[in-house]
């Protein structure tokens, strides 16, 4: 188990260095510069500042002092938010997605997997076609489009949360929270619903029905476990969608997590920012893979030793 | 054809009358998608000629919704088509190789799975200017990677069928062998992931509009008005409520239609 943690996370830091690289390339290949302002800076003045933030050297020599500086955390200045380093900018919007994206992830598995579950005893009945229907509603329904809808009702129209802005308490989590587990519940009741049905057809569960164990034992016990195998494996995907999402509910909520800081980086030009707020995505996108994987393992004993 | 006109694909009718509206409909109306009229800005529902009356700047919302409509579906069925061609191509050629090649281009989608391509898709639009070919390409690169995986499962299937083993037998070349028996084999579990493609593509496509790194104006897409619409929502629901209807109605549709296809081939 440590090995096989030790081993992804090795296999990890080439990925994470790769984006890194193709990431700084790309902001390095863009035109114009930080420097192109109103008026053109004296040949000598922006020279100066140049080599001030080194951009004077070879990109492969920016690149390697870039990636030295972010082993030690530090992910240099940003170009638009002045008084702040990106660490700093980071450091501050990272609590807020992991928050939003957490939340979000349990909301939708315990209603993904509960009304899958549902569905999967009632196979075939209308409680069955009327989840299903709901779930593929669901899984169709866009962040950008919830979040704004479910500002205006519970928000504007039925005065229950605040539109935007975090106020006190918890209740400012519960609208981006839904419109960020909205798609990911309904496509995990799917999953639950397909994995459940297939596994209830096998051999183990006929052999527990003919033992004579209650059903409820049968399903929580016997059957569900393997079912959720192929939820587990959808929950490497579902971290970039929630990652995406969560750019956009925090965009529509006015929440100061990474995803806002992402798209007004991305607007403004402010590279250092953007490459930053990639970095930290992508390293987030892995770990949960490698999360996902040990759910899969403890699954199935089976994929432990592969 | 006659099996389409079925009652149970209303999903389909509902998609083809929306496409068929946007694509006649801003011939027809008074109003261009970024006309102005000064004499009704933000005029409500069936005020004068504008049925759903107009936005804040005095533009006619059914106008601007159709035009919307249109680039979007437009956006859509260019990435569907990109990814498709690339996913079919990577697919079919993993599969049909096999061995270390497969091995090496599947690990190299299994890689592009776990990576935040969205992002890169943004950095990329940022870096060389959002252009609406940017989006197409830049969607198509991200979409393509079930696809790909498919399409390899079904190559690797059909190769070991009799009738492939008898054309290589016969001496077909690999690419004529791949083109005249293989593609016309997956041609409908193509389909329907296509057809499961489109909504995904659709998602990504208003994503980028509705952050402002999308379809730029004068250009309209449904993500660019959902984004206009959540901004006045107070003032106007409407605004929110037609390019989100329209939007939300086009993905379940679609995905409905899609997968329903997927499990007949599947």
């Amino acid at each position: 188990m440590l090995a096989l943690v030790a081993r992804r996370l090795l296999t990890a830091i080439p990925t994470l260095l790769g984006i890194i690289l193709v990431s700084f390339v790309l902001m390095k290949l863009a035109p114009g510069g930080p420097f192109d302002g109103e008026r053109p800076l004296a040949p000598e003045t922006r020279a100066a500042l140049q080599s001030a933030y080194g951009l004077d050297r070879p990109i492969w020599e920016q690149a390697w002092i870039y990636v030295s500086r972010l082993v030690q955390g530090d992910f240099g200045p940003s170009l638009v938010y002045r008084d702040f380093t990106v660490t700093e900018l980071v450091a501050q919007g990272l609590p807020v997605s992991l928050t939003l994206g957490g939340l979000a992830v349990i909301l939708a598995m315990l209603v993904g997997v509960s009304l899958g579950l549902l569905a999967a005893i009632r196979a075939g009945q209308a409680t069955d076609k009327a989840i299903m229907m709901l779930a593929t509603v669901a899984t169709a329904l866009p962040t950008f489009v919830t979040g704004p809808a479910l500002a205006l009702f519970l928000g504007l129209w039925l005065g229950l949360l605040l539109v935007s802005g975090r106020g006190d308490g918890v209740a400012w989590l519960i609208m981006p929270v839904t419109a960020l587990a909205l798609p990911v519940a309904g496509a995990i009741a799917k999953l639950t619903r397909a994995g459940l049905a297939s596994v209830l057809k096998q051999d183990h569960i006929r052999t527990a029905r003919a033992r004579g164990l209650p059903e409820s034992r049968i399903l929580l016990r016997h059957g569900l476990r393997p079912s959720l195998v192929p939820v587990a494996s959808y929950l490497g995907p579902a971290a970039a969608g929630l990652l995406t999402g969560a750019v956009v509910v925090e965009t529509v909520f006015g929440l100061p997590g990474l995803g806002r800081y992402f798209v007004q980086g991305a607007l403004n030009r402010d590279y250092p920012l953007v490459l930053g707020v990639v970095t930290i995505y992508a390293a987030l996108i892995i770990l949960f893979n490698l999360f996902a994987d040990l759910i899969y393992g403890w699954l199935d004993p089976r994929m432990r030793e592969s | 054809m006659k099996r389409i006109l079925r009652l149970r694909h209303w999903p389909l009718w509902t998609v083809f009358l929306l496409v068929g509206l946007a694509l006649i409909l801003p011939f027809v109306l008074p109003w261009s998608h970024e006309q102005i009229d000064w004499d009704a800005v933000r005029a409500p529902a069936f005020t004068g000629s504008h049925i759903f009356g107009t936005d804040d700047i005095g533009r006619d919302r059914l106008a601007r919704l159709m035009a919307g409509t249109q680039i979007t579906v437009m956006v859509a069925v260019a990435a569907a088509l990109v990814s498709l061609v690339i996913g079919i191509a990577w697919g079919a050629t993993a599969g049909w190789i096999g061995g270390r090649v497969d091995e090496a281009m599947m690990r190299f989608v299994d890689a592009l799975y776990a990576l935040p391509f969205m992002f890169i898709v943004i950095l990329l639009m940022v870096i060389f200017g959002r252009s609406i070919l940017l989006v197409f390409v830049g969607i198509g690169l991200v979409e393509w990677l079930t696809m790909a995986r498919v399409v390899r499962g079904q190559v690797m299937a059909l190769k070991e069928r009799p009738f492939i083993l008898a054309a290589e037998a016969a001496g077909a070349p690999p690419l004529a062998i791949i083109l005249r028996h293989i593609l016309p084999n997956i041609a409908g579990v193509a389909l329907a992931y296509l057809m499961l493609t489109i909504p995904q593509v659709v998602m990504v496509e208003s994503f980028l509009s509705f952050l402002g790194l999308g379809v730029q104006e004068p250009l309209t897409s449904l993500g660019i008005l959902v984004k206009e619409g959540a901004d006045d929502m107070d003032m106007a629901p409407l605004g929110l409520f037609l390019p989100g209807g329209v939007l939300v109605l086009i993905l379940v549709c679609l995905t409905i239609e899609g997968e329903r296809l997927r499990d007949v081939y599947s």
